[in-house]
């Protein structure tokens, strides 16, 4: 019973075509390797857990774009152990509850050989414990910090983004050194905030900065004007991490109260994330800076693999939809399935992957990767990832908005995000 | 616990909350209540004249070739089904869920309502079962006075199914509903007779016959849109709470996904829990939101009939105000789904493309991209919200028409006409702000 196609249309749609195109044209494909080596020739089945709606549908679609072009060149490599590479897309509704079900789905109806791809950490948070029951091995996308926390198990892995904790420490290097030391932090006063909220505190702190204020605004929040009175005047940087549909509002609202003279401001780019920069309201970030994944923009020395890969995508050098210049990417996370899709294909590999009997063997071949170059299987940079905690390392981008805009001017490296292991996954047994 | 990246798309709803909502909100509110006072300075008779149809010397066919079109649905919703079960598990690349939420449930929904009788050609319950047992007697009978009592439950049923089931857009399962429903439609067509089951008990026809009544254009007669509410039906009790069920679930399908209403249940927007969460909430805020309108409603109703001379019967008001909401209901319809419409119609013409995911591009239509650009461009949401709220506005604009000449209908002198209609203008007016404040709304769901 066949139930998705190889490659979802969806994908073609949002660009793929004309990427996958791309990639063959410059060389970067050797061409289809054939099948037929193989002991079966039965698809590798990898269980997509799509945010197709709810709350997390922008990134979906983008999530989609980049593992069905991951899964492409996958295939026109000659799949997996000679195996074709087949995407079982599931639609968790950005659910939790729904997540956990979907799961079931791919283990006990569709019989995938692993499940992948899911980003909202509630998501993770609630489908993770199914995936250790199922026995079904479980390769988030979500950079949340849950998988090293160790609240989840041995089963769930995130082996192709940072994790919130890697990149915030990351940070606070660079702002201490060329932003100012005294910080005050704007945040949405929930989990996600808090985060950011601890880990930075603790981070500048180490680099002989301090937070003077930490200014926690209600998430149902539209208008901020009221907050800004509380940011102290000795504060020489503001960190800010808004999300929702409220953060046009909060950026124009903070342009009115500071006029042209303001502290510096260093923001995540998850609170802009398929939003265009040059949108009306946001001209007041001129000039302020950015954490990002991986540059939007195409930078003047972007690499050869991260060119293949924007391609790949269908991304133009603005960051957007080669076919809809207006629809900007979620280019700072999606790169993480891209990755995550070459990491099975790895790990399958180191494992000699058969079926799910070599399910476990295929999260010790996994556990013991180290090193991973930067390439085309990793274009977002090269990593270090780390088979106890099932988190993997990596650069983080700081860009500066200029000229509508942004552009790299600091590159942290991996040990600017290193921290102390907090769980051991390895002594858990399967 | 940590959350990941916790907002999906700021641009949209982020460009929306920059617009000067509250001038508009102002100024549709006015609207509404300029077109009250304009019809106090009518005569009586007036709007009686405004509202009779035109009848043109038109052929009428002989509905043979509506009989095929209806065969024609039957297969289609069986291929549908067919598709939804074993075709892709990805909503957005099975035409299950996509023609039937997008084509049927939007698209033929406003065409019903606005152009010409749709419903008529693409019922798909009495084809085949006609094809098949074309002379079928059916051995029970359904009470006429039950009227559409049943269909009131069905229609609030399938919106609780809309607005609180944990997957509706899950091919499986929703094939799996079509399929039960349609077996239930055969065996009640079968036991009770096609006319009386589509007639009482099938909600969706009961939902298109009453939508129709808006429509302009009724044979060759055409008209102000309503007059069909004053020539030629009958309205009892149930139909009044069927027009009520789906004005009040349009309302709450908006406001249960804003802030406030998220708010008021202690839900982080940002953090949205996600569906499977939020059934009971949100089964109980719909059926409440049922009662709670049915309640304002009456009290409003109940006013006028209290201030007027006449006598005034609080029970017939009712029925026939109640109709009265339907072009609001219409108006919310469109007005919620139009930016979703906006996008999924992309989706459903490029997966006409392989409607069985076998790799097909029919017609070239898979080549064609899914824009969903449109929707960070602030000149075009500025665009997309004044056409939704200017149809929510229009719609209450005729909704007060219908009232007035309902009012005309049951009271003769001009003070007791426009006295009756006093509880109903102001919540008129309320209901446009609120309409209104919905599109305006940040939403986290």
């Amino acid at each position: 019973m066949t139930k998705t196609s190889k490659i979802s249309r969806r994908s073609t749609l949002l660009g793929l075509g004309a990427g996958a195109s791309a990639l063959a044209a410059g060389g970067v494909l050797p061409g289809s390797l054939g099948f037929a080596q193989a002991q079966s020739s039965a698809p590798i089945k990898i269980g997509f857990q799509k945010h197709a709606t709810g709350i997390g549908a922008a990134y979906g679609r983008w999530y989609d774009v980049a593992t069905n072009a991951a899964a492409a060149r996958i295939n026109e490599m000659g799949g997996i152990n000679g195996r074709p590479v087949e995407i079982i897309t599931e639609d968790d509704a950005t659910d939790p509850g729904r997540g956990a079900e979907v799961l079931e789905k791919f283990a006990n109806q569709h019989e995938v050989d692993v499940a992948f791809g899911t980003l909202f950490s509630h998501v993770v948070i609630g489908s993770a414990p199914r995936a250790g029951e199922l026995k079904l091995p479980y390769f988030v996308v979500s950079e949340g910090h849950h998988v090293a926390s160790g609240m989840l198990n041995r089963y769930t892995l995130q082996p192709g983004i940072t994790d919130v904790k890697s990149q915030v420490i990351s940070m606070a290097p660079f702002v201490a050194d060329n932003l100012g030391k005294k910080v005050t932090m704007i945040y949405p006063d929930f989990a996600f905030g808090h985060d950011h909220r601890d880990f930075f505190s603790q981070a500048i702190e180490a680099q002989g900065g301090e937070v003077v204020a930490k200014i926690a605004i209600p998430p149902t929040e539209t208008t901020f004007t009221r907050y800004f009175p509380s940011i102290p005047r000795e504060t020489e940087v503001i960190y800010h991490v808004m999300v929702g549909p409220a953060v046009l509002t909060f950026v124009k609202e903070m342009g009115e109260f500071f006029g042209p003279s303001r502290p510096e401001i260093f923001g995540f780019i998850d609170s802009l994330e398929a939003v265009d920069i040059q949108s009306p309201g946001l001209e007041f970030l001129e000039g302020t800076y950015f954490w990002e994944g991986m540059p939007r923009y195409k930078q003047a020395n972007e690499s050869e693999a991260a060119s293949a890969y924007r391609a790949a995508v269908g991304v133009n050098d603005s960051g957007a939809a080669i076919d809809d210049p207006a629809n900007v990417a979620t280019y700072a996370h999606m790169f993480g399935c891209w990755e995550t899709m070459h990491i099975i294909k790895a790990g399958m590999e180191a494992a000699d992957y058969q079926g799910p009997a070599d399910r476990s063997k295929l999260i010790e071949a996994v556990e013991a990767m180290t090193d991973m170059p930067e390439s085309i299987e990793h274009p977002q940079g090269e990593k270090v990832f780390n088979g106890k905690t099932h988190q993997t390392f990596g650069k983080q981008y700081i860009s500066k908005v200029g000229d509508g805009r942004l552009d790299v001017v600091h590159t942290a490296s991996i040990e600017d995000g290193l921290y102390e292991d907090e769980v051991d996954y390895t002594t858990q047994s399967f | 616990m940590v959350a990941g990246p916790a907002f999906a798309h700021a641009a949209d709803q982020g460009f929306v909350l920059l617009l000067p909502t509250t001038a508009y909100i102002t100024g549709g509110a006015a609207t509404v209540a300029a077109t009250i006072l304009l019809l106090v300075c009518l005569r009586p008779g007036q709007i009686e004249v405004i509202l009779r149809p035109i009848t043109l010397p038109l052929k009428r066919g002989r509905g043979r070739w509506c009989n095929w079109g209806q065969i024609a649905a039957s297969l289609c919703l069986m291929l549908l089904i067919l598709i939804g079960l074993r075709g892709p598990t990805d909503p957005q690349a099975n035409l299950m869920p996509l023609v039937l939420w997008t084509i049927w449930w939007m698209l033929l929904f406003m065409v019903q309502a606005l152009i010409f009788d749709v419903w008529k050609w693409v019922n798909p319950w009495p084809g085949l079962h006609r094809l098949l047992a074309p002379d079928h007697k059916a051995p029970l009978t359904l009470a006429k006075k039950l009227s559409i009592w049943p269909a009131v439950v069905l229609m609030a049923a399938f919106q609780g199914f809309v607005l609180a089931d944990a997957a509706p857009n899950d091919p499986g399962r929703l094939a799996s509903f079509a399929l039960g429903y349609w077996g239930f439609t055969v065996l009640g067509m079968t036991l009770f007779g096609r006319k009386s089951w589509l007639g009482q008990v099938e909600c969706f026809s009961v939902l298109f016959a009453l939508i129709g009544t808006i429509r302009s254009v009724r044979g060759s007669a055409f008209g102000v849109p309503g007059w069909q509410v004053f020539h030629g039906n009958q309205f009892d009790l149930s139909h009044a709470a069927f027009v009520i069920i789906i004005l009040a679930s349009g309302s709450f399908d908006g406001l249960y996904e804003t802030f406030w209403w998220l708010d008021q249940l202690g839900v982080n927007p940002l953090e949205y829990p996600g569906r499977t969460a939020m059934i009971w909430p949100t089964t109980l805020g719909l059926y409440t939101s049922m009662l709670l309108l049915t309640c304002i409603f009456a009290l409003a109703v109940y006013l006028g009939t209290v201030l007027v001379n006449e006598t005034a019967s609080f029970k017939i008001a009712f029925i026939r105000f109640s109709i009265t909401l339907l072009p609001i209901a219409i108006g919310y319809h469109f007005a919620h789904y139009f930016v979703t419409f906006l996008v999924q119609i992309q989706v459903v013409v490029a997966t006409l493309a392989d409607p069985f995911a076998l790799g097909w591009n029919l017609f070239g239509l898979g080549s064609r991209p899914v824009r969903v650009g449109f929707l960070t461009v602030p000149d075009t949401v500025k665009t997309i919200w004044l056409t939704q709220a200017g149809v929510v506005v229009l719609s209450h604009v005729l909704a007060v028409i219908l009232c007035h000449r309902t009012a005309e209908a049951l009271c003769t002198s001009r003070r007791d006409i426009l006295l009756l209609q006093l509880g109903l203008s102001i919540l008129m007016i309320f209901y446009t702000i609120f309409g209104l404040w919905l599109l305006s709304s940040p939403r986290g769901a």
